[in-house]
């Protein structure tokens, strides 16, 4: 299945939808509206805030958040660094013009440059931080960039909203504690061919939708020409393999590579420990997480 | 025989706030007297709300709570069915519904069938009812009541209708989940409901009341779509999808004598064969048939 977007002709689709994955996106906003009205009211917050990196996850969330409780009560932080497109920035702020909603540019820059030196002259984390690969470079500003969200949401008296997706997340594509921490997240559950459905849905720019997904930790990085597979393929593997429970032996039988499969379901098995919160040792009576168990929120717990 | 509305109270109950819930039951009984309603149905764990977890013990009410008493006397004069969970005096904890009628507790349904599979957890926190009764009521007809996962086994249905149910009421939590596109209603939870209702008032020859809550516990949403179903399998009523509020539908109780009549399949069962086959069955599983081959 192909999907056309507005006035563009039909040869031109605006990304490869698979059909199993085709959802009723009606359906989806509905749910995930009433999602994050109930995520904030349950905590006792009127606001939300995320950061906006002028990709499609984020895009699609400002706006789904907007959908849900206003725009006025959404404060989107775009947070780049030096080397970040400056392409990247525009489509953010279209995004932030589309909606109307509140936004703030916070660089990271200095605070990344801190650490790791810049021109040859150390940071805090000494001179051989100057050498770090790109992966410790990429981790530390998705950090920074969560500590600047964290903190903008004591300012604006807000919770956090988590833009990651369900691909990202089952391959171990996002930093600990980095992009995936967030208060709740409400596109956690869709795949990236769900999240360009949903989002040609509601009206994120369809250039935000046509560019290539990136982490833009370096210039030029795209996210398929470093995992060396398509987001359509990738995706139909995790679904059939994790939600339909196929086999190996069933996925090649459905056409799937074998090495690909094996390939998916060593990067699943390895980033388990991102998905999951940490274990605390078993000492005590009742444990948090093992026999002490309450929903997040109850009476008591909002904020007043 | 009297034309009966029905109100199904289509709510988002606070999670693990009793007296919230409470409140909000009161008002709809009286928004539902208001409005004419002979029956008023209130969701599964309408009282408390679903994703309780070790919280479940802290909301438990005996059947003796004077805030149950409250309820029935505030639906004198109506039915009313409510959800909460229920402590018994050994100290276990039901997922419990009850008729409410003449200021008493009518008849008590304890969830039979617990899911805890996916995204179910309902065993490690709560005992599992034993006993699958239809009941007199004030309407005039036999009531059954079923919670939820109960009809997810055709044995609830069955049991209810044979044992003198005209009017089978089934008070859901059902979490919406499988967006797939492909599915009649968007939502592949609510097509296969869809379909257990419409299947159940057919075979059962019985009316079918189906009232399930709306809103969002942590993770889960749910999805109302709350429906009366006829005796004929005909849909008399569906309520919006993910919408709060108290929604009513009229029924005729006449109905089920005239379709029992034309399609006279209860009349027609044969439970003594059910039960020789089942007793058969139930030794074999154990071990004990003569026969067993496993």
């Amino acid at each position: 299945m192909s999907v056309a977007g507005a006035g563009t002709p039909p040869e031109e689709p605006m990304f490869e939808l698979p059909h199993e994955l085709a959802i009723d996106t009606g359906v989806a906003r509905r749910v995930i509206a009433d999602f994050i009205r109930g995520q904030l009211r349950q905590a006792g917050f009127e606001r939300a805030v995320l950061g906006l990196s002028g990709g499609i996850d984020s895009a699609l969330v400002a706006f789904l958040v907007a959908e849900a409780i206003g725009p006025e009560r959404l404060l989107c932080v775009m947070m780049p660094y030096r080397t970040s497109s400056p392409a990247s920035q525009a489509d953010a702020e279209a995004v932030v013009a589309a909606l109307g909603c509140a936004s703030e540019l916070v660089e990271i820059t200095a605070m990344v440059d801190g650490y790791f030196g810049v021109d040859g002259v150390p940071g805090e984390g000494g001179p051989d931080a100057l050498d770090a690969s790109p992966l410790r470079r990429g981790n530390f500003m998705a950090r920074m960039r969560m500590a600047t969200l964290y903190d903008r949401s004591v300012t604006w008296r807000a919770l956090v909203v988590g833009t990651g997706n369900k691909t990202e997340s089952l391959i171990g594509y996002t930093t600990l504690f980095g992009d995936a921490a967030c208060a709740f997240n409400p596109i956690g559950d869709l795949y990236k061919s769900q999240v360009r459905q949903l989002a040609a849905a509601v009206g994120v720019p369809e250039t935000v939708i046509r560019k290539a997904p990136s982490a833009d930790l370096w210039p030029g990085q795209t996210d398929e020409t470093e995992a060396g597979f398509t987001y359509p393929v990738l995706d139909r593997v995790l679904f059939w393999r994790v939600d339909r429970r196929r086999s190996v032996d069933e996925m090649v039988a459905m056409g799937f590579e074998a090495g690909l499969v094996e390939r998916v379901d060593r990067m699943i098995a390895g980033s388990e420990f991102k998905r999951q919160v940490p274990p605390i040792a078993k000492l005590g009576p009742r444990t948090a997480g093992v026999d002490y168990l309450y929903p997040r929120r109850r009476p008591g717990s909002a904020r007043p | 025989m009297q034309p009966l509305r029905i109100a199904l109270a289509q709510i988002a109950p606070r999670l693990g706030d009793l007296e919230a819930n409470l409140t909000r039951h009161h008002e709809l009984i009286a928004e539902a007297r208001g409005q004419g309603a002979g029956l008023v149905i209130f969701p599964e764990l309408g009282l408390t709300g679903y994703q309780l977890q070790d919280l479940a013990a802290d909301v438990a009410v005996r059947l003796d709570d004077p805030r149950l008493a409250g309820l029935a006397e505030a639906a004198r004069g109506m039915s009313a069915v409510v959800s909460f969970v229920e402590e018994s005096a050994d100290h276990r904890l039901f997922i419990a519904a009850a008729l409410l009628e003449d200021g008493l507790i009518r008849h008590v349904h304890r969830k039979v069938f617990l899911p805890t599979y996916g995204l179910f957890d309902e065993r490690r926190f709560f005992a599992a009812g034993d006993v699958v009764r239809a009941t007199p009521s004030r309407l005039g007809v036999g009531v059954g009541l079923a919670v939820c996962e109960d009809f997810w086994h055709v044995s609830t249905p069955h049991l209810l209708a044979m044992d003198g149910a005209h009017l089978l009421i089934n008070v859901s939590s059902s979490p919406g989940r499988d967006l797939a596109s492909t599915h009649d209603v968007g939502l592949g939870t609510a097509a296969s409901w869809r379909t257990l209702m419409r299947t159940y008032a057919q075979l059962t020859t019985s009316f079918v009341v189906f009232c399930n809550r709306v809103g969002v516990d942590e993770s889960l949403s749910f999805w109302g779509g709350s429906e009366v179903i006829g005796p004929t399998g005909a849909t008399v009523f569906g309520a919006p999808m993910f919408e709060e509020g108290l929604f009513t539908a009229d029924i005729e109780l006449g109905d089920v004598r005239r379709e029992r009549i034309t399609l006279p399949l209860l009349r027609d069962e044969r439970p003594e064969l059910v039960a020789r086959e089942w007793d058969r069955i139930v030794a074999g599983r154990a071990g004990l048939a003569e026969d067993a081959g496993q």
